[in-house]
């Protein structure tokens, strides 16, 4: 019964804060998940920053590892977040889910990034974070820069032929047609034969039909962890490897490509470069 | 019942052709259609190519660690209803798979299995061993149904907490998840490197418990008289329960807790080999192959993406038929 009134007096002071800095720049920001962090680092002057989620500091999920500096590092939790007084809480739409909808109904400002499908999303996805942060021109410039970028990489590889491409990931997944990755394939100059198959999103393929499949290229990603489980051993069964033999293996680091943002252009050229 | 018995030539007459059937189905079913013929073609001019690799390293190993397994149960479930003189004793139901799961989990996910080859096995087997001792503890001379199964749950719900406990503060991110396969079982992409790994385990378990046939005959008119038959009861009672963990622990090792195949499968064959304890032995076996396998063909036609775990239908098939035996033998747990 204590309980009640002070969470009223909380929300109501929270409110009215919120009101005081309308139309105003967010002035202490806080990340719970790896791609808002990188957004933020990239388009955000460093003081709106009060915390970023520990991924920021993660070696093969961080793309922005150098620029996290002193800025304090949390795990998500609600606890720690409420600790910053946040004026903005970001989050993507699958990180943290609970901790987002948490800090909703204790009265906080969380803003969910909506999951890229194509490069266009990114571009949207890009203009919106600016215009939640304040930092509209900074998003623009971004945009342009990767158009331009994209541009380059088409005219530089436009001679080379087209190949086709699986991605085998632990536990037997695919990624098929209407995804983020399918899109940078077609950027890149590959045709994904999973997308071909009718697989949409993130799914399993059996072995079997992978075999069938025959792609050029294979993606596998060797960059996540090594630590015995059922879904790497996947990796190593003898039928995939004697298939691979004689093929190529296309293996973009995940922090060129686990979230929507300006580096997947790198991970575009990458791709193309080895077409 | 009204079953008559079957000679043992008619009885392998029938469930041998029916095994080779059931095999040839299994290679047949999966995601992609291909031409066996060519398949085996190709395999013997020595050339790779799409349909020998799915034949020959994808769907044959897989189907004869299926059988292989299934017979492992098969036998085990027949071997400890015999030792115990108990219908409901199985390695799922009193705790033994799950014994050997977590054996398996701890020697799998903490890096110690890529130390030698055996030793994946060996956990296994070692897990079974420690369940099966305390399964004999609890319920040491007392033969009564009630007792098996109240320890049966006890053990069962020991080994399902520490395997979640082992699969919890394992380094790998996927460990959790996976618990799903050492609870359920399944064969779906496990290859021929399993195989050889679980074979010899199974192969030496098999001799021992086959070895025990007499012993089991002389036991179902008790123990002293198996003692003055000549049989050193305790002898032969290590080496049954060594065989049943060896090759059960192998079993689970490589494919997980597969249950209710050792309960129903000596119940399906007794009424045709007399209810003889020696005879029910080798055609459990084969009867385990067959369910197991044909379970494994159920699986792959309702799931493609080996998601399905074989678990599931033998529970679908298997709890039932436990749920009748319970109630046949309601007047023996009054």
């Amino acid at each position: 019964m204590l309980m009640k009134p002070y969470c009223l007096c909380f929300t109501a002071l929270l409110l009215v804060s919120a009101t005081l800095f309308a139309g105003e720049k967010p002035q202490r920001i806080v990340s719970i998940g790896l791609c808002t962090d990188q957004l933020l680092l990239m388009l955000a002057e460093r003081e709106q920053i009060a915390s970023l989620s520990v991924w920021a500091k993660d070696e093969n999920m961080s793309y922005m590892i150098d620029a996290v500096g002193e800025i304090p590092l949390n795990n998500s939790s609600v606890e720690e977040i409420i600790l910053y007084q946040p004026d903005l809480v970001v989050a993507s739409q699958f990180a943290a889910w609970d901790t987002a909808k948490f800090l909703r109904q204790l009265g906080y400002e969380v803003k969910q990034i909506p999951t890229a499908r194509s490069i266009e999303d990114i571009y949207a996805l890009l203009r919106q974070f600016g215009e939640w942060t304040g930092n509209q021109k900074r998003a623009e410039a971004m945009i342009r820069t990767m158009q331009q970028e994209l541009r380059e990489i088409s005219e530089r590889y436009a001679e080379r032929p087209t190949k086709t491409v699986i991605v085998y990931s632990p536990n037997g997944f695919t990624i098929g047609a209407n995804t983020l990755e399918n899109d940078l394939f077609a950027h890149a100059g590959y045709v994904n034969l999973a997308a071909e198959m009718g697989i949409e999103g993130f799914k399993p393929i059996a072995l079997e039909s992978l075999i069938a499949a025959d792609p050029d290229v294979l993606q596998v990603d060797r960059t996540l962890s090594r630590a015995d489980s059922l879904a790497t051993a996947y990796m190593g069964h003898p039928a995939l490897e004697k298939m691979i033999e004689h093929r190529e293996y296309l293996d973009i680091p995940t922090r060129l490509r686990i979230c929507a943002g300006p580096m997947i252009t790198e991970a575009i050229e990458n791709m193309a470069r080895r077409r | 019942m009204n079953i008559k018995a079957l000679e043992a030539s008619t009885l392998y007459g029938i469930l041998l052709p029916v095994l080779l059937l059931v095999l040839v189905m299994a290679v047949n079913v999966g995601p992609v259609d291909i031409d066996l013929g060519k398949a085996i073609q190709d395999w013997l001019d020595d050339q790779t190519t799409i349909e020998s690799l799915i034949l020959f390293d994808i769907r044959l190993p897989r189907s004869l660690l299926a059988m292989l397994i299934g017979a492992t149960l098969g036998l085990a479930g027949a071997s400890l209803q015999g030792l115990l003189r108990n219908p409901l004793a199985e390695p799922g139901i009193i705790g033994i798979s799950n014994g050997a799961a977590l054996g398996a989990v701890i020697v799998f996910y903490y890096g110690i299995a890529g130390i030698a080859w055996f030793l994946l096995p060996l956990g296994g087997l070692i897990g079974a061993l420690v369940a099966m001792i305390i399964i004999f503890l609890l319920v040491g001379q007392n033969r009564s149904i009630i007792t098996l199964i109240l320890a049966g749950i006890a053990i069962n719900a020991i080994g399902g907490a520490f395997i979640a406990l082992a699969l919890n503060f394992a380094e790998s991110p996927y460990a959790m998840q996976e618990i799903v396969f050492w609870l359920l079982g399944s064969v779906s992409n496990r290859s021929v490197n399993e195989l050889y790994i679980a074979m010899p385990f199974m192969l030496v378990g098999w001799g021992m418990m086959l070895y025990c046939g007499r012993f089991l005959n002389a036991l179902t008119l008790g123990e002293e008289t198996a003692k003055s038959m000549g049989f050193n009861v305790a002898r032969m009672r290590l080496v049954l329960i060594l065989g049943v963990t060896a090759s059960v622990g192998a079993a689970v090792s490589v494919a997980g807790n597969i249950g209710f195949i050792g309960l129903v499968v000596p119940h399906l064959i007794r009424p045709f080999v007399a209810y003889e304890p020696r005879r029910l032995l080798l055609s459990s076996a084969i009867t385990g192959a067959i369910l197991l396998l044909t379970a494994d063909i159920v699986v792959q036609i309702l799931s493609d993406n080996g998601e399905m775990k074989l678990g599931v239908i033998t529970a679908l098939v298997g709890a039932p038929f436990f749920l009748f035996l319970i109630l046949k033998s309601r007047n023996v747990l009054q």
